[in-house]
């Protein structure tokens, strides 16, 4: 049974970045690939997932082409600009730094006397 | 990243259809890619494609959604707010059209009197760096503003430090004759250095170089851009054509731009002055005819030039004690100041009406809102459920008003365009600088601000109001007391005590130029203008060169005249009485009475007549007698004085008989008996009392003033009744003479009249106009007012007459609160008009600008008007019946 986290605003388009920084992918396969890297662990509405996609073309870190699936249906798939490569190196280190600290504020034990 | 938003908005407006296809592709394409998933999951297909569907969710939210996230959400809000409020005031058709026509004439009257204003004070002078020109005059006891004579030009040039280049400036009023008949033109002379100095560009060919100075050097002139327009249709090639000036060939060498103007001085054709040719380079005593213009060294103030200035004036009166006497001082003044100085109280005064006009338009607009809007509570209240912010119900609000002044504007602004050519007939032609008026980027920016602004004035205040909700609540529940309409009322009830306040500043300017107006036009010229024609002609240099033969000229004139039907007497004139820029004045002394300071030297207005000249223009001989034929070089010489002179230097006896000496030669002045008195005549204008003049026949004139003579001199004709047909006998009269001699046109003396008021009258127009629309708007704002209280207050006066109230305890309630407006309104009008009195006191001729009278009558006036309002609103309150008003809700 997989627990799902509710994720922070923002988190979400750093993952969409971080699943298709692995190739190009279209909308469905992009829903797939989060849950797939974070070990079933996050699952994404797919009401959320468009409007991010769109966004994030908007702000140029996507661009998108049409294309066939993998069961040759026609398909929009999203790619990385370079843009948003460096937008996603830039979040991974920040989400890193951040997400350690936090971990070591929570991990404090009170003092021993 | 900006590549990227515009492709986004790109995609969102211009591609509208291709993108809402690919994103219903892509979502259809998602339902069948989750079908597929779903199938292999060992569904079947129609039963995976019915749960993808229903996983997926709204598919109009979707689409809503994404588009969202494209870029250009404020634009189609901007789209959709703009289409509801187009179809919200189609269907106010009469409110629309109000609005409309109230926008369109208070911007378009802005517009345009921005547009002179623009032409005549804001565009930048043809000079660079205009804050270091100095316009220098002479100054004397009794006016800081005359000339130099040419030998002191010379002395300032050569001794003064404190300015990088002193040029003289004279006017210059040729005959100019190009290839047909000779005609004036009025222009100056001016150092050749002057130009580069001042950093005036020509618009074609080159303006004057040193060179051109020299005595001895081929002649150039270089003509303005209202001459080359009107007489070259604008032909570029008229650079290197040769035209002939008061009989010597010049060069046309360039154009000058537009922009180009002098105080006080018509510039349409610029002579080098060429001082060293000038007869009179050595003449101490020569006539004074020069202004001078300087440019100020970098790090010299104004106040060290003139102290070095004034040093050089006490040299050369040590000097030279006899001559430069009489002048006191020096007076600097910067010339773009000095060019602008007449008009610009007028300019501005009217351009702030205009824009008072418009603003108490806008109030009204936004008093009607108001009302309108209170209508439109429920519709607000549903958007506000539905999930509009305080800010969205303002922007939607704004649109409309926003779009009125749009529309309204635009209108207004082409009016404003369309009616350019009335308008420059409407303005004085001496405004400085009016030739070059266009409608330029300025003028049309300030179009769009003034749309802007129009659209925050009219609507800012409503959408406000109505976008709080606990406003709206208080709306809703109507009539039940006054807390709803609380605010309302009372801020409406400012708003309308404002319009009163402005309109009663415009109303009482234009009362007291009113008065100023009907009081200047009751002035007596001194003369008899009715029946009289006037020609200003010159005479070419050749064959003119002595006082003989301008007496010939004259003498046979005179023998055509006599013989021509309809004409009852006729004489000639050095200058016009009310001809504008002309001034000839000399010094004279009484020798038993002789000044206690030379500075005190009096001087006269002075005048070259033939006998006939006092008879024609109907001026009263009062004491003595007039001039005869035997008035000539062979006997001696005589004056007829006016009695202003008379009065004010022979008080002790009857100047009939006594000598004065008068200094109207280059030399020595000559001793000239007086055997005439003849009543004052205003000669500069109506405004100004009339000052002594002293008239000479024209037999005994002083050879130094024949070129003047020559150059220009006025036939007057006295007419018996309505002569059609005279102006061209007048002229052939002349041509058969001498067809060399430039004639201008026949005016009516009365013209001249007319002229003098002109600028009055045109400031009285506008402003006038713009009071009475004042009035109106400022009364229709009442009427608005004190009817949307009876209305709001229907209930509570339902209650009052079913208690026992008479209709007239009603109708006092109603004028009272009107009154305590209307009062609160002339208060603050009447403080802002005394505050504001100041600025337009130099425009008032013969009332004070605080005169009490024409602030009692316009008071009264817009009493007697506001209580007309009030009372056709309080005719509602009348009909009002008890029971009906009690059971509506």
């Amino acid at each position: 049974m997989s627990e799902e986290a509710e994720l922070l605003p923002g988190t979400l388009d750093l993952l969409i970045l971080k699943a298709v920084s692995l190739g190009p992918l279209h909308g469905y396969a992009v829903l797939s690939r989060i849950e797939q890297i974070s070990g079933k662990r996050l699952f994404i509405e797919q009401g959320a997932l468009y409007p991010a996609l769109f966004r994030l073309v908007r702000q140029g870190l996507l661009k998108t082409e049409w294309g066939k699936s993998e069961n040759n249906r026609r398909a929009k798939f999203y790619e990385l600009t370079a843009k948003g490569r460096k937008r996603l190196q830039q979040e991974t280190d920040w989400w890193k730094r951040a997400s350690a600290a936090v971990t070591a504020a929570l991990a404090a034990r009170p003092q021993q006397a | 990243m900006i590549a990227a938003y515009l492709r986004s908005i790109a995609r969102r407006f211009l591609w509208r259809a291709q993108t809402e296809r690919e994103t219903e592709e892509e979502l259809q394409s998602h339902v069948q890619l989750r079908a597929d998933a779903l199938e292999r999951g060992g569904l079947e297909r129609a039963e995976a494609q019915r749960r993808a569907r229903i996983e997926f969710g709204s598919q109009v939210q979707f689409k809503e959604e994404c588009r969202e996230a494209m870029a250009g959400n404020a634009v189609d809000q901007a789209i959709q707010d703009v289409r509801f409020s187009f179809r919200a005031l189609w269907k106010a058709p009469g409110f629309s059209l109000v609005a409309v026509i109230t926008l369109a004439l208070g911007i378009g009257a802005t517009v345009a009197t921005f547009s002179v204003v623009n032409t005549v004070l804001l565009r930048p002078f043809a000079f660079s760096h205009p804050e270091k020109l100095l316009w220098i005059y002479s100054q004397r006891s009794d006016n800081p503003r005359t000339n130099f004579s040419l030998p002191e030009y010379c002395d300032y040039r050569d001794q003064v430090t404190s300015f990088d280049g002193l040029a003289g400036v004279a006017s210059f009023n040729p005959s100019f004759a190009d290839s047909g008949p000779p005609e004036r033109v009025q222009g100056v002379r001016m150092s050749a250095s002057a130009f580069a100095m001042l950093g005036v560009r020509p618009l074609l060919g080159r303006t004057f170089i040193a060179e051109d100075d020299r005595n001895g050097a081929r002649g150039v002139v270089l003509i303005s851009y209202g001459l080359w327009s009107r007489r070259y249709a604008r032909d570029p090639a008229v650079i290197g054509r040769a035209v002939n000036l008061n009989g010597e060939m010049r060069e046309i060498v360039g154009v000058l731009p537009a922009s180009f103007a002098l105080p006080n001085l018509d510039t349409e054709i610029v002579v080098p002055l060429q001082p060293d040719a000038d007869p009179r380079r050595n003449l101490r005593n020569s006539v004074n005819f020069l202004r001078f213009v300087g440019r100020l060294k970098p790090n010299v103030t104004v106040q060290q030039a003139h102290a070095e200035f004034d040093a050089i004036r006490q040299n050369l009166h040590r000097q030279y004690p006899d001559v430069y006497t009489g002048k006191i001082g020096i007076t600097l003044i910067p010339i773009t100041e000095e060019i602008v100085t007449n008009i610009k109280s007028v300019l501005l005064t009217i351009f702030c009406a205009a824009g008072a006009v418009l603003l108490i338009g806008c109030v009204n607009l936004a008093g009607i809102s108001l009302s309108r809007a209170a209508a439109r509570q429920r519709e607000l209240a549903v958007r506000t459920a539905l999930g509009a912010t305080r800010r969205q119900l303002t922007r939607l609000l704004l649109t409309e008003s926003f779009l009125l002044a749009l529309v309204g504007g635009s209108l207004g602004t082409l009016l404003a365009i369309w009616s350019q050519r009335m308008l420059l007939r409407l303005v004085p032609t001496d405004l400085p600088r009016i030739e070059s008026f266009s409608f330029d980027w300025t003028v049309l920016l300030f179009a769009v601000a003034l749309i802007f602004g129009a659209a925050l004035a009219c609507g800012l205040v409503p959408a406000w109001l109505l976008s709080r909700s606990d406003f709206r609540d208080a709306l809703v529940s109507s009539g039940r007391g006054t807390a709803g309409g609380g605010l309302q009322s009372r801020l409406r009830t400012w708003l309308v005590s404002g319009q009163i306040a402005l309109a009663l500043v415009l109303l009482a300017n234009a009362g007291l130029l009113l008065r100023s107006f009907a009081l200047l036009s009751k002035e007596q010229p001194g003369f008899e203008a009715s029946d009289v024609q006037t020609i200003r002609f010159s005479l070419p240099q050749t064959g003119y060169a002595d006082v003989a033969s301008l007496a010939h000229f004259y003498d046979q004139l005179h023998s055509h005249a006599s013989a021509i039907n309809g004409i009852k007497s006729d004489a000639v004139i050095s200058i016009l009485p009310l001809a504008p820029k002309s001034i000839s004045f000399v010094h004279f002394t009484r020798p038993d009475r002789p000044p206690a300071r030379p500075e005190d030297t009096p001087s006269t207005n002075y005048r070259i007549v033939t006998p006939d000249y006092f008879r024609t223009m109907g001026i009263p001989l009062l004491d003595g007698r007039g001039f005869t034929e035997s008035d000539d070089g062979d006997h001696p010489l005589v004056a007829i004085v006016s009695a202003i002179l008379a009065k004010d230097h022979f008080a002790d006896r009857s100047p009939i008989g006594q000598r004065i000496v008068v200094d109207d030669t280059d030399g020595t002045p000559r001793q000239i008996e007086i055997v005439g008195v003849v009543g004052p005549v205003k000669q500069t204008n109506l405004e100004t009392p009339a000052k002594a003049d002293i008239y000479l026949p024209l037999g005994q004139m002083a050879k130094d003033g024949v070129p003047f003579f020559r150059n220009s001199a006025y036939w007057v004709i006295k007419t018996s009744g309505r002569a059609a047909g005279l102006e061209q006998v007048l002229r052939e009269t002349i041509q058969n003479i001498d067809p060399n001699v430039a004639v201008g046109a026949v005016r009516p003396m009365a013209e001249f009249l007319v002229a003098a008021l002109a600028a009055r009258r045109f400031s009285l127009l506008l402003i006038g106009s713009f009071a009475a629309a004042a009035l109106f708007l400022a009364a229709a704002g009442l009427y608005a007012v004190i009817s949307y209280g009876i209305q709001q207050r229907n209930r509570e006066i339902g209650i009052r007459l079913a208690l026992g109230a008479t209709r007239a305890t009603i109708l006092g309630m109603i004028f009272k609160e009107g009154a305590l407006l209307v009062v609160g309104g002339l208060i603050a009008g009447f403080a802002i008009a005394l505050a504001l009195g100041r600025l337009v006191a130099n425009q008032m001729y013969g009332v004070n600008e605080h005169d009490p009278f024409s602030f009692v009558v316009v008071c009264l006036m817009l009493s007697v008007i506001s209580f007309l309002a009030c009372a056709i609103a309080a005719r509602r309150a009348m009909n009002i019946d008890p029971i009906v008003s009690l059971q509506c809700e």
